[in-house]
Order: structure tokens, then sequence, then C-alpha cells
């Protein structure tokens, strides 16, 4: 290493400093959490959300390179950073009146058609005010060109958690020399393995009878260029994510996930939060309880709480609210203050927090396995579809492994779960029979807790803006809209109120839909359809797609 | 699913925009009671799917005509129809890159302006001062017509679906057509997967499957489906007005009102409907890289989402319109490659005059469904299949 370089970016009109190892939005958010974005189309203050990558809330422009988020970006020296939206600034806003304007909601497709003489004034007026990012032709495209990755391989495994490291250190174990694909920049691979870090896997295309004999991985560096893998096999380690929840002002700064939460750094977790609402009564909300500690204000979830968790607030002499609604988050640019009221109609309260962080339900993160047509099942017990596999992660397409969360495997599990495959694929295959026994997973059938949830909330009177899409500020109004003018389904419900169409790509909002819309249309979430994933599954960026050679050279030499 | 009703007097087969405008037009003239049924979901097909683009530059005369029409209907949907499709006539930019593609788009340009229509032949620069940031040194020119322009499918989509239904139009999703009934050589009924209805006449109006289900009713046609691939991008402000198609490879592009950019490239797929509509990574690289060199600006921008779906194609590039001759009471409304979203509006209206047996007043020679038994070669065929 050379000597104490200190890397500085610019943001609006000040320099800050990013210490090694900080992503982008840990620099600016040192001192308390931050707004840097303003919302599709009412323009409400929005805050980092999810943590990990997949939401909009922290969208900014970095050397006029459009919609980089800043929880992803590793500075470099001199990097200039702005906000995408806000005018005059992201703070104030005075687009923001759009929100205090239209209480009703804003339907961009049954409005603006009157006077047929202003039509295209409206289009000029609503065009300005639609669209994230700005164009630039000031972006002048890195000569070279980002370096593309090409790589061939027996064994692919896509994420380095708990089960896809298991499986990537009992395959070198076996003698295989497995290649680790991950979105964090994170450790090294297990001595004998390969890995590419930063790397986000975007499109998996399974082999066909009459083509490509190997699956092909297709997908991007962060910063840097695209990369295409081939294997023989390919392992899906992609692990869970926490899902959102419906209540009026859900989308406030201040409403965050666990994912978010557990990846604070330490000054960050000093200064964002004092005293949160902590949502969930499970493991996870366990998990947040032990981070923060002191700054939670009180637990509250949706159904039971589990003894341990109940043990550990009691400890901190935290409040308990099981089996509580949460009706609606209060405060504009930070949340002050919850109402919640106790199920089963009991009575109404509010608490004064700085926070939501929502921990009351993990959800698996199986897009590249929708993407890659893998036969997916509901399983009640979280409300979402996961691979249909064998004991040993096989799923239905041939070659192709779940393991892990993302296979509806509990945490506990996890390391046997990559095991086991590691087991079933290696080249020099093991003594062990194959499991008979499959690893417990989350419950196939059984009430939803959330589902029942749900149709208690939408019984409640409602005002405020109930956020079901926030990528899209897409509000629940709109989606019972559509369904009382008579349109059914998932896919139809996606098209015509834009909800999923966003950047996160419906991660956030389409688990709920379906709750939703299996309550209003009186049938199982199985039968209101399946969330048809197109590829890409993560935004990928133009210009690493076409540092890859377009006909797909001969990756294996 | 079951039907609401035995018989019908008329039965269309595919709810993309094509079945629901005849529809539209047909109980608009008193014609129910009228059946649509579709296999799929609302805005599945080729409708659901497209760029939006809606132009009326083209080789043949009687497809200006029909686009024109079109232009016309589009401008006042959101008064009639109750949705707003937000079309933007903010013009169909084709740039070439030879002085042979020039020539044959100047061709068209004085085809076009014999129409009326104020086409305009741009020099480089004056693309560039319409495309910011285009890397104009490769093109040699183009031509420009402001009245063309994009939509957003969808919106068009629920406003047809909705006057339909409140006209009494029964659409049933979710119901597979298997084949027709015949009696004395002529259409007796439909027989679909939720039962068998009675019914005089049978509109084909099935899109990219529309060969296939004339098959399955027992009618040979040269009807072709080709998978074609599309994309969008993150959104970004609105810095593009037109819809650019270039002339070499059929890359096209514009800026739908949310913000994306939307647009494709033609990649040679194995055709016919089997292989369903997956995306390729080939099409993503290609798309890419054409995008990347052409508006480097755009480098650093995501692709948000890539799908596909099914051109109808005809040997001529013309549309088939009309019953057909073989079988009495079987009707078409299908071949619109890759346009039928613009040609809707007018073909619908003369598909439903076709089903009253009313004169259509197109010429036979280029859109009845005779002409590919016709001896001779296509009286004239449309060939600007680009964008
Ligand atoms: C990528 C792409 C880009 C395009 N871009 C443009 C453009 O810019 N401008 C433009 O004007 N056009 C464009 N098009 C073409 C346009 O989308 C189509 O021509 C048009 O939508 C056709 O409408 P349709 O109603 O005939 O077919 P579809 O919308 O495909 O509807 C046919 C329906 O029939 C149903 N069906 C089929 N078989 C059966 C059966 N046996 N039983 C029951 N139901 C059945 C299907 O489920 C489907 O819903 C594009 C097409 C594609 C694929
Ligand atoms: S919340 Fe991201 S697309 Fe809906």
């Amino acid at each position: 290493m050379g000597g104490p370089s200190t890397t500085k970016v610019r943001y609006r009109d000040r320099v800050v400093e990013v210490r090694p190892g900080e992503t982008l939005l840990a620099a600016l958010s040192r001192r308390g959490l931050p707004i840097l974005e303003r919302s599709a189309r009412y323009r409400r203050p929005r805050g980092p959300f999810c943590g990990i990558g997949q939401c909009t809330g922290c969208l900014v422009r970095v050397n006029d390179r459009p919609l980089v988020r800043a929880c992803r970006h590793n500075p470099a020296d001199g990097d200039v950073v702005a906000n995408e939206s806000g005018w005059p600034s992201v703070r104030f806003d005075l687009f923001g009146a759009v929100d205090l304007l239209t209480p009703g909601g804003l339907d961009p497709f049954r409005g603006f058609r009157r006077p047929g003489f202003l039509v295209p004034l409206y289009q000029r007026v609503v065009r300005r005010l639609s669209g994230y990012g700005r164009y630039s032709v000031e972006v002048i495209p890195s000569a070279p060109g980002p370096v593309p990755i090409y790589r061939s391989t027996d064994i692919a495994i896509i994420g380095a958690g708990t089960s896809g490291r298991a499986a990537a250190e009992r395959l070198v174990s076996l003698g295989a020399r497995p290649l680790l694909l991950d979105r964090a920049p994170g450790s090294a691979a297990p001595d004998g393995a390969e890995r590419i870090g930063n790397a986000s896997v975007s499109m998996l295309t399974p082999p066909t009878p009459d083509g490509p004999r190997e699956f092909s991985l297709l997908g991007f560096v962060e910063n840097g260029g695209g990369f295409s893998v081939r294997a023989r096999t390919v392992v899906v380690a992609t692990g869970g994510y926490d899902g959102p929840l419906l209540f009026a002002g859900n989308d406030r700064p201040g409403v965050v996930t666990a994912d978010l939460v557990l990846g604070l750094t330490p000054d960050q977790e000093r200064s964002w939060f004092r005293r949160a609402a902590l949502v969930g009564g499970g493991p996870r909300a366990r998990e947040v309880l032990d981070r923060l500690g002191q700054k939670v204000a009180a637990v509250i979830a949706p159904g039971e709480v589990r003894p341990e968790v109940v043990r550990a607030a009691s400890d901190l002499d935290i409040p308990i609210y099981p089996r509580s609604l949460i009706l609606a988050a209060q405060g504009r640019k930070r949340i002050r203050r919850l109402e919640l009221a106790a199920r089963g109609q009991g009575p109404h309260f509010s608490l004064a927090c700085d926070g939501v962080v929502l921990a009351h339900r993990r959800l698996p993160n199986s897009s590249l396995l929708f993407q890659g047509g893998v036969e997916m099942e509901w399983r009640a017990g979280t409300g979402a579809y996961y691979p249909t596999v064998e004991p040993a992660g096989r799923t239905s397409v041939p070659g192709l492994y779940a393991i892990g969360e993302v296979a509806g495997v509990g945490r506990a599990d996890a390391r046997a779960s990559g095991e086991r495959v590691a087991d079933a694929i290696a080249p020099r295959s093991v003594t062990a029979a194959a499991p008979a026994e499959a690893l417990p997973r989350v419950p196939r059938d059984g009430p939803s807790e959330l589902e029942g949830y749900y149709r208690e909330l939408l019984g409640e009177r409602r005002s405020g803006r109930w956020v079901a899409c926030r990528c899209e500020d897409v509000l629940l109004d709109d989606v019972e809209r559509a369904h009382r003018a008579g349109y059914r389904g998932i896919e139809v419900l996606k098209r015509h109120t834009s909800l999923g169409a966003g950047l996160c790509q419906g991660r956030y909002c389409l688990p709920d839909a379906l709750l939703l819309l299996a309550i209003r249309e009186e049938r199982p979430p199985s039968e209101v359809g399946y969330i048809r994933q197109r590829p890409p599954v993560y935004p990928t960026p133009l210009a690493a797609l076409a540092s890859l050679d377009p006909t797909g050279p001969a990756e294996r030499p | 699913m079951t039907l609401g009703r035995s018989s019908y007097r008329t039965a269309i087969v595919g709810g993309g925009i094509v079945g629901l405008f005849t529809a539209y037009h047909l109980a608009k003239a008193g014609a129910g009671p009228i059946l649509i049924v579709d296999r799929g979901f609302l805005s599945g097909g080729a409708s659901g799917r497209n760029g939006g683009g809606v132009r009326q530059q083209w080789e043949t005369r009687a497809t200006v005509r029909l686009a024109r029409e079109a232009v016309a209907v589009y401008r006042r949907f959101g008064r009639e129809f109750g949705y707003n499709p937000w079309f933007r006539q903010s013009g169909y930019l084709f740039v070439a890159e030879s002085s042979t593609e020039l020539a044959r788009l100047t061709t068209v340009h004085d085809l076009v302006r014999s129409e009326g229509l104020g086409s305009e032949l741009l020099k480089p620069d004056a693309i560039a001062a319409k495309v910011p940031g285009i890397a104009s040194g490769s093109l040699v020119g183009g031509t420009y017509l402001r009245s063309d322009g994009v939509l957003y499918p969808f919106p068009a989509i629920w406003g047809v679906y909705e006057a339909v239904r409140a006209l009494g139009v029964e659409v049933a999703f979710g119901v597979d057509a298997v084949g027709v009934e015949t009696k004395d050589g002529r259409v007796a009924g439909l027989r679909t997967s939720a039962g068998s209805v009675v019914t005089p006449t049978v509109v084909n109006a099935a899109g990219g499957w529309s060969g296939d289900f004339s098959r399955r009713a027992g009618l040979a046609v040269p009807n072709v489906a080709t998978r074609h691939e599309i994309l969008a991008t993150e959104s970004l402000k609105p810095f593009l007005d037109p819809m650019v198609v270039r002339v070499s490879d059929g890359l096209y592009f514009s800026q739908t009102v949310h913000g994306e950019i939307v647009g494709g490239l033609t990649i040679p797929h194995p055709s016919g409907t089997a292989s369903g509509l997956p995306s390729s990574s080939e099409f993503l690289r290609r798309m890419a890289r054409a995008l990347v060199k052409l508006l480097p600006g755009l480098a650093g921008l995501g692709v948000l989402r890539a799908w596909s779906g099914f051109y109808d194609d005809t040997p001529d590039g013309l549309p088939v319109i009309g019953e057909d001759p073989r079988l009495p009471g079987f009707v078409h409304a299908n071949g619109f490659g890759g346009h039928g979203f613009m040609l809707a509006p007018a073909s619908s209206a003369r598909v439903a005059r076709a089903v009253l047996g009313e004169p259509t007043g197109l010429d036979p020679a280029l859109f009845a469904p005779a002409r590919f038994s016709a001896p001779g070669a296509a009286a004239a065929p449309e060939r600007l299949q680009l964008g």
C-alpha cells in the first residue's frame, strides 16, 4: 500500500472525505440519515431504504453518470456527486407541491386529456416531471472502455453468503474449482476457488437442446465492464431480503429495512436513529435488537412475538406490542410518530419515533430463478414463491440448483444446504448417499400471517399516501381503482398501474401486491399470477453490455 | 371459465389492439352480440410488447393512407376513450449511412409529400440538432416527418377495452380458440377451451399466432411469426423527441413519456411460435453496442428490462384484411408485421365492414386474403419494415 492518500469527493457545495472502504452513501451520511432523492410522481422526499443496492432511495449522479446508487458506489478521488432531482434543491423542492396539491392521487392515464389543444402542453410538463436521471452529452465513454470478463467453468455459484460459501468450501475440498460471483466486494474466496466481487448476475440462460450445452450468465461489475460466464452447473445462493410493509407514509425517510440497519457503519449507526420502531417479532427482529439495543423505541409485530425476542426486549426495558396494525407514519422529511392499533378492533395509539425498521418478513431473492424458467411454488409461510427443489437443491432445470434462503432453507441450515449441494454436484462423487430427508423450509401450507394482517388492514379507514410501489409512486388507491375497473391478475395490474415497473424490478412492491390481489380477487395468491421476471434482473449499464463481444465468443478455450 | 352465451353474431379470436378495435366498430354498428376470446391476458400479446411508434412514412401509398387515418384516431383518442395514450407527434427520423439508403428514403419522402404530408430531407447537422449527442459522423442524411410520433400502448388498450365492455362486448381471457365448426362449407361456430359457441363469423385477430389459428381452421396461409426483441432503459428527463430509425440495421429507439429509452434491433431468430418468447443475451449485447455507439451519452444508463414479441409477417409486408374465399364467414384481420398498433384503428374499421358484408374500400390486390393464391407477383410490396 502507498502512503496515506485521502479520497475526496465533491457533493453539491461541499467536499467530503471518504475513508478507506467506505461507500459513497456511508461517506455522505456519517452525520445522519440523508435525503438524496425525490420520488417519481409526487416528488416526495426519499431517504435510503433497502441498504443493499436494490431500491431507488439513494440515486445520485456521479461525474455526470446518471442514476448511480450511492450505497453501491466506491468513490474515486475527485468524483463530483450531485442529486438527480429537486429544484432548487433536493431538500427544498418546489415541485414537492405536487404531493400537497393532489391529495386524491394523480392518474397519468386518465387525466390530462382535455381540452385537446392543451394536450401537447400537458405532455411537455408531464415529461419534465417524470424521469429519474438527466442525460448528458458530456459523458465521454472512457477509452478504451470498460474491460469485459469472460470465464468458463464447471460450477458457478451465485451468491457468497453462508450457503454459497459453504458450497464453495466443500467443493474445493472435493477437488473442484468453483467460481463464486457476488454483488458484495467482499473477502477472498476459499483457497482453490475463484471469486468475482462487485458482480451482479443479471441474466441466466439455461442450455437448450439444440443450442449451447452450458448455462450462460450475463452481468456486470460495479463501475466496470460486463461479464459473460459459461458453466455446466449453476448454484443459485442469492439469499433473501427484508420485505416492505404498507401503511400511510410508508415511504418516508426513516422507514428502512433490517438489511439497511445491519449494514450501517458505526458512524451511521450512531447518528441515524435514536428511537426507532422495530417491526417484527422473529429472528430478524432479534438481530436488529441486538444491533440497535437501546435505540429501539418499541417492538411492534403484525403477529406474535417470539419468546426470545420478548426476553431480549424486556432485558432492555423496551415495550412490546404484538398483534398490532401499523396505520400511519407521520412526519415529512423524517418520521416523527407512528399511528398504531391493536388487532381485532383494539384501541388506537401512537408512538413517537424517528425511524421504522422493517424486520417482519424475509423474502427470497429469487428473480434469477424466475427469469431462468425454474418451476416455482407458493409458500404461505412468508407469502412468496420459492423454487421447487429436491433435498440437495436440484431445481426443475437440469444442472441448476438453489440453496439457502432463496430456496426457503432457514438460516440455521444454510451451511448444511451448501454442503449438500456440493456433495451432489462434485465431479469426484462422494461416498455419502444423497440425503433423503429435506432440510426444513419455509412452510408451504397454512395461513399466511401477513395475508390475514392485510385483510384486517384493508378494512381500516384510510387517509394519507399508502405507497404500494415506491419506485413508481403507485398508491394502494391506484391498485384498488384498477381492481374496481375490472382489471384482474398481477400481470395486467402491473401494466395498468406501473406498479413493479421501477428500478427495483418489483422487489419492493410485487410481493405485497400479490397478497392484496389475492384478498381483493378472492382467490389464492398462486392464481393471481406468477411474476414473470424479465431480464436483466438488475439494471445493467449499456456500457457494460456493450463491452462484451456481441456474438459471444467460445468462452471455453 | 364459462362463456356468457351459446351463440354470437361474431366471435373474434385475439383480444389485442386489432381484435378490440374490430369489436368496437362492430358494436358501434349495433352488430352484437360479440365475443372476444383470448388465451392470454389483456395486453399479453404484441399489443402490450411494442415500441409505440406511429409513422406515415411508407413505401406504398395504401399504407401511408391507413397510417394517416390512425394518426387522426390517436390524436383524439384521449377524448373519445377516456384514456390518455400520450401520443406525442414529435416525428420519426430515419437516418441513412450510405447514398443507396438515402436514395431509398428520398423515394419514400417523395411519396409521402405527394400525399400532402410535410416530410423533410435532413442533412447530418440537422439530424444532430434533433438528437442531442448523436454521433452523426457516420450519417449521410435522413428524412423526418413531424406529424409522426410515439404513444404509450397500454392506455390505448385500456381505453378500447373499457369502451367495448361498455358496449356489451363479452371479452373472455384465458380461453383458447382451438378451431372452427363448419356447415355447408362455411363457418358455423367457434370451438374453444371453454366449449363451442354458434357463430356465423369468426375473425382471426390472433396477431403472431394468426397463422397457427388459420391452420387450426384448415386454411393454409403464408403468415409467419418472427420473434423480435426490445428493451427499456432506466428513465431520464426528456432529451429526445423523435423516434430514430437507422436504415442499415433497423435500430430504432425513442424516449417514452416516462423517460425510458425504448428500442430494438433486428437479429435473426428461428421463425414460428414454438420457441415461445425468451430474451437473448445476444440481443442485449448488440443493442447496447449499437445504442452506445450512436448516442455515447447513454453509456452509463442501465437497461431495466428486455422482452420480445411476435411480428406477424406476410410475404409482401401488407396486412391481410377480409373474408377468406375458401371458407365464408372466416375473416382475416392479421399480418400486421411490426406495425399493427399504428395500423389497427384504420384497418379494424375495414375489418368490421368486411364482417358486415360491406365493401372495405381497400384494394383487394393489396389486402385481400386471395392475393396470395393469385398468379403473378405481388402488386406492390411494402418493404419499409423498420422500426
Ligand atoms: C417488439 C415489437 C415492437 C413493435 N413495435 C411497433 C411499433 O412501434 N408500432 C406499431 O404500430 N407496431 C409495433 N409492433 C407491432 C404491433 O405490436 C402488433 O402488430 C400489434 O400489436 C398486433 O395487434 P394484434 O391485436 O393483431 O395482436 P396481439 O396484440 O398479439 O393480440 C393477439 C392476441 O391473440 C391471442 N391469441 C392468439 N392465438 C389465440 C388462440 N388460438 N385462441 C385465443 N387467443 C389467441 C393472444 O393471446 C393475443 O393476446 C411491434 C411488435 C413487436 C413484437
Ligand atoms: S417498488 Fe420498485 S418497482 Fe415497485
